[in-house]
Formats: C-alpha cells, sequence, structure tokens
C-alpha cells in the first residue's frame, strides 16, 4: 500500500520536474520559477543529467531531416466549382440537423395522415356538395381530363404564394352563379394579356361565351393560361392590401367561374377542397424540410 | 501577391490564388502530417484534405496566422485520422518503417557526406518510432513545438487548448521521448547517442 503511494508520488513528482525542465528549455518559466530551478540544478547532478537528457531529445527531434513531398497538393479547378456556403450559412448547429430529421418525420406524417383522411372522406365531401352544381354532361372528355392539372397548378400557387387567398377561396364557389358572361369575358381578357401578350385578346372581340374558346381542340392551352396567370399574381400581390386583392378576387372568381362553366362536372367544387390546400402545403413543407435536412447532415458531416 | 492579397482573392473564389498558398505551405503542411502520421500515404492524403478544407473554410478565416490556421486544420486531420486507426487498426505496419528520404538525394546537407547522411536517416528513423510511442494529443503537440516550431500560444490556438495543456502535454511528450530513446538508444548511430547521461534514475 505504501509502496504504490510511494510510487505514484515518485510518478507526480516526476512528471512535475519534466514539466518544469521543459519549460525551462523553452524559456516558459517564470523569473521566479526559473532562480529556483537553476538554484536547484546547480547542487543537484541528477537533476541536471535530466534536463540535459530531455534537451538533447528535443534537439534530436528538431534536427529531424525534413521529408521531401511526394507531390504537388494544388487544388484542381475542380475544387473551385464546389459548393462554398456563405460564412453566415456555414456555422450551422450541431442541433439543427436533428431538429430538421425529427420536423421533416413529423410534416411527412402529418402529410400522409391529411392525405389518407382526404381519400376517406372525399365520398362524403363530394355528396354534400353535390348539389351545388348541377352537372350538365355534355362535356367533351377531353377538357375533363386536363381540368384535375390546372386546378392543382392555380392552387399550388396561390397556396405556395400568399396565405390571404386561401381564406378567400371558399367564395368561387358561387362565383359562376354570380358573375355574368360580360365579367367573365373581362376578366379572361385581363389574363390573356398578363402573359406576355402570348395570346391576343381574342376573347374579347366575341365578349360571349366562354365555352366558344374553350370548347375546340386548342382547349387546354387556355386553361394551362389561367394556373400562369394566377402564379404571378398570387405570388407579388397576395402580401398586399385591399386592391388588389380585390382584384385578385375578381381574378379568381373569373378564372373559377370560367372554369365551372366549361367543366362543371361530376366532381362539383373539388378545386377550393380545404383538404386539397392542407395537402399541398403539407406537401411542399415537407419537401422543403427534408432539402433542409440533407443539407444540414452533410454540413454536420463536413465539420 | 503577398499573402494578405492571395487569401482575399482566394476568398473571392479564386482557386489559382489559394494554389499560391499551398505552394508556399505544402512542405511545412505535409511535414507535419508525416511527423504526426509516420507514413507517406497517409500524410499526402490528410495534407490534400487539409488543404481543400482550408480552401472551402476560407471564408471563416479572419485575418490572425495563416499558418495557425493551416496547422489546426491539418492537426485535426491527423487527429481524425489517428482515431480511425485506434478504431481499426488496419493499417498496414510495412508503411510505419518505410521513409523514404533515402529516395532523394536532394535532401542530403551541403558538406553532409553518405554516410553521414545515412545515419541521420538512421537517427530519423528512430526518432519517428519514438514519436509514434506518444499518444494523439502529446504526439501532436510534440511535432507542432520541436519540428514545426511553434510557440506555446499557437499551439493552443492550433489544438484549441489552454496554454496549461499545451505545456504539461509537451512535458509527457518529451519526456516519454527521452525515456523510450533511454531505452533504445543502442538504434541511435553513436553520434546521435546521449552520452554521460545515466539511464534511469
Amino acid at each position: 500500500m505504501t509502496m504504490v503511494r510511494l510510487f505514484t508520488r515518485q510518478a507526480k513528482e516526476r512528471k512535475q520536474r519534466d514539466e518544469l525542465l521543459s519549460a525551462y528549455l523553452d524559456g516558459q518559466l517564470s523569473a521566479g520559477e526559473r532562480a529556483r530551478l537553476e538554484a536547484q540544478l546547480a547542487t543537484d547532478p541528477a537533476l541536471r543529467a535530466e534536463l540535459e537528457a530531455l534537451r538533447h531529445t528535443v534537439a534530436l527531434v528538431r534536427d529531424l531531416p525534413p521529408v521531401p513531398i511526394p507531390r504537388n497538393f494544388i487544388l484542381p479547378p475542380t475544387v473551385a466549382a464546389r459548393p462554398r456556403p456563405a460564412p453566415s450559412a456555414r456555422p450551422r448547429r450541431a442541433w439543427a440537423a436533428p431538429l430538421l430529421t425529427a420536423a421533416t418525420a413529423v410534416v411527412s406524417l402529418l402529410f400522409v395522415v391529411v392525405l389518407a383522411g382526404d381519400l376517406l372522406l372525399s365520398g362524403v365531401g363530394r355528396l354534400a356538395f353535390a348539389p351545388a352544381a348541377a352537372p350538365p354532361k355534355e362535356i367533351p372528355q377531353v377538357v375533363l381530363e386536363t381540368t384535375p392539372v390546372v386546378e392543382a397548378e392555380a392552387e399550388e400557387a396561390m397556396r405556395s404564394g400568399a396565405m390571404p387567398t386561401a381564406s378567400m377561396l371558399p367564395m368561387p364557389t358561387e362565383a359562376p352563379l354570380e358573375v355574368p358572361p360580360a365579367a367573365t369575358a373581362g376578366a379572361e381578357r385581363y389574363e390573356a394579356e398578363t402573359p406576355e401578350g402570348v395570346e391576343s385578346p381574342v376573347p374579347a372581340i366575341g365578349g360571349g361565351p366562354i365555352n366558344e374558346v374553350t370548347a375546340p381542340a386548342p382547349g387546354p392551352i387556355p386553361t394551362v393560361e389561367v394556373g400562369v396567370a394566377a402564379a404571378p399574381t398570387a405570388a407579388t400581390e397576395g402580401t398586399e392590401v385591399a386592391p388588389s386583392m380585390i382584384e385578385e378576387e375578381e381574378r379568381t372568381a373569373a378564372a373559377e367561374g370560367e372554369r365551372e362553366v366549361r367543366e362543371s362536372e361530376t366532381a362539383g367544387p373539388a378545386p377550393i377542397s380545404p383538404w386539397r390546400a392542407l395537402e399541398v402545403a403539407l406537401g411542399l413543407t415537407a419537401l422543403g424540410l427534408a432539402l433542409a435536412t440533407v443539407r444540414a447532415w452533410r454540413a454536420r458531416r463536413r465539420q | 501577391m503577398d499573402e494578405a492579397s492571395l487569401i482575399t482573392a482566394a476568398q473571392q473564389g479564386r482557386v489559382d490564388a489559394f494554389n499560391e498558398l499551398v505552394l508556399a505551405y505544402q512542405h511545412q503542411v505535409y511535414n507535419l502530417a508525416y511527423r504526426i502520421l509516420g507514413d507517406p500515404a497517409s500524410a499526402a492524403d490528410a495534407t490534400q484534405e487539409a488543404f481543400i478544407s482550408a480552401y472551402q473554410n476560407i471564408a471563416r478565416f479572419r485575418g490572425g496566422s495563416f499558418k495557425s490556421y493551416l496547422m489546426r486544420i491539418v492537426s485535426n486531420a491527423c487527429y481524425d485520422e489517428l482515431r480511425r486507426r485506434k478504431r481499426r487498426p488496419t493499417t498496414s505496419f510495412e508503411d510505419f518503417g518505410e521513409v523514404d528520404e533515402e529516395a532523394n538525394p536532394a535532401l542530403i546537407n551541403g558538406g553532409e557526406g553518405p554516410e553521414e547522411y545515412a545515419e541521420r536517416q538512421e537517427m530519423a528513423r528512430v526518432i519517428q518510432t519514438g514519436i509514434e510511442t506518444l499518444p494523439p494529443d502529446q504526439r501532436i503537440t510534440l511535432v507542432l513545438s520541436d519540428v514545426q516550431g511553434l510557440s506555446y500560444q499557437e499551439i493552443a490556438e492550433a489544438t484549441g487548448v489552454s496554454l496549461g495543456t499545451v505545456k504539461s502535454r509537451l512535458a509527457r511528450a518529451r519526456g516519454k521521448l527521452r525515456d523510450y530513446l533511454r531505452t533504445h538508444g543502442e538504434l541511435l548511430p553513436a553520434r546521435y547517442r546521449l552520452d554521460g547521461v545515466s539511464p534511469g534514475e
């Protein structure tokens, strides 16, 4: 027991002594410490020998010949093409990656739940809304097939662009009843002008039923433009105040009405389903979070 | 262009400017990695890795000593490599004894004859083996101090520890290496032996 204690004490003393000698060699001792050590060295040959052994060791390490480099380490130009994150975005905190992972999981789960709920309940929803729109069955199949895409596009653009539109959405359900054909045509003209004049305001000349424009074969083309036209306005004006919102409301109503007239099919008011809105929002959020998560983990691994 | 301008240019994404810095520091960086890791292949990998990392993170470099910045990055790269080895020690041990200085006659110091040169290489081999017996922290500290000539302050910055820790790590590293040379002194060529110092206490 005492032997062990003696041994550990000796080891400790040895360590302290080495630390003093090592710092002494580097000139890192305070004046007082140095004076004390030098006094000890003058009287203690063993300590002197230790110092010399240490000095010799350090000298040998310092005398190590430099090794030649096996090649040049210049970076290839491809490294320049690598993303070099901005200094602000770079120091990601350690918890960011796991947190984002969890968030992605939660949002994805919500998305799945909402989607499942929508799919399960959609039948009930349709029954409830069915009386609102009388289904004229003469609409050609082609138009029926294109519309869901347009709805999704237009809606997605509005959802992602601005929240206010989401709250307004239920209104257009009645639009077809209120908006007279002339107003619809006017709105359509306005919209036709917005997308870089791709289409001249032909519909205005007719001023008549929209069916004329949409019914023939080129039907899908104008319908797509509704989506395109809605996107920038929703994105830019959505945050602004009343006038633009009214304008947009009108336009949305017009677009909705136009579609309604054209394809008021069995599905009824499907475009404004809050379920769909939630699904799109959740889906986009999940996607965004997933991308952020991947980036966060990469950044973390690079640390 | 001076160093500061090269750094600024590199920060603006000019890889050619950064490569000027690489050319200026690659010997030092490689030697540091070589003395810590002990084999040319790993040292080359760590060096390349360090330069790439230094370039990618150069936006974070805010003045100070660029050398210290590089030394910190390469020390970290070496530390990671040593930890990897500890986890799965699959590195072939032939690599360790293989010192290729001999392959390069340009390293012969002016005035040093072939015999002296051979002895110096022999000494280097023994010291290198001794260095490799040290634990990573001590090894890196010793090489930064006694091979690279960094000050305590610079080592503290490069390794992210306090001055006191640098001091004690260095003392322990030197002490262990001294003990190693005492027990393996006969491996050293005569002119490198520590004469007149009795082994042990």
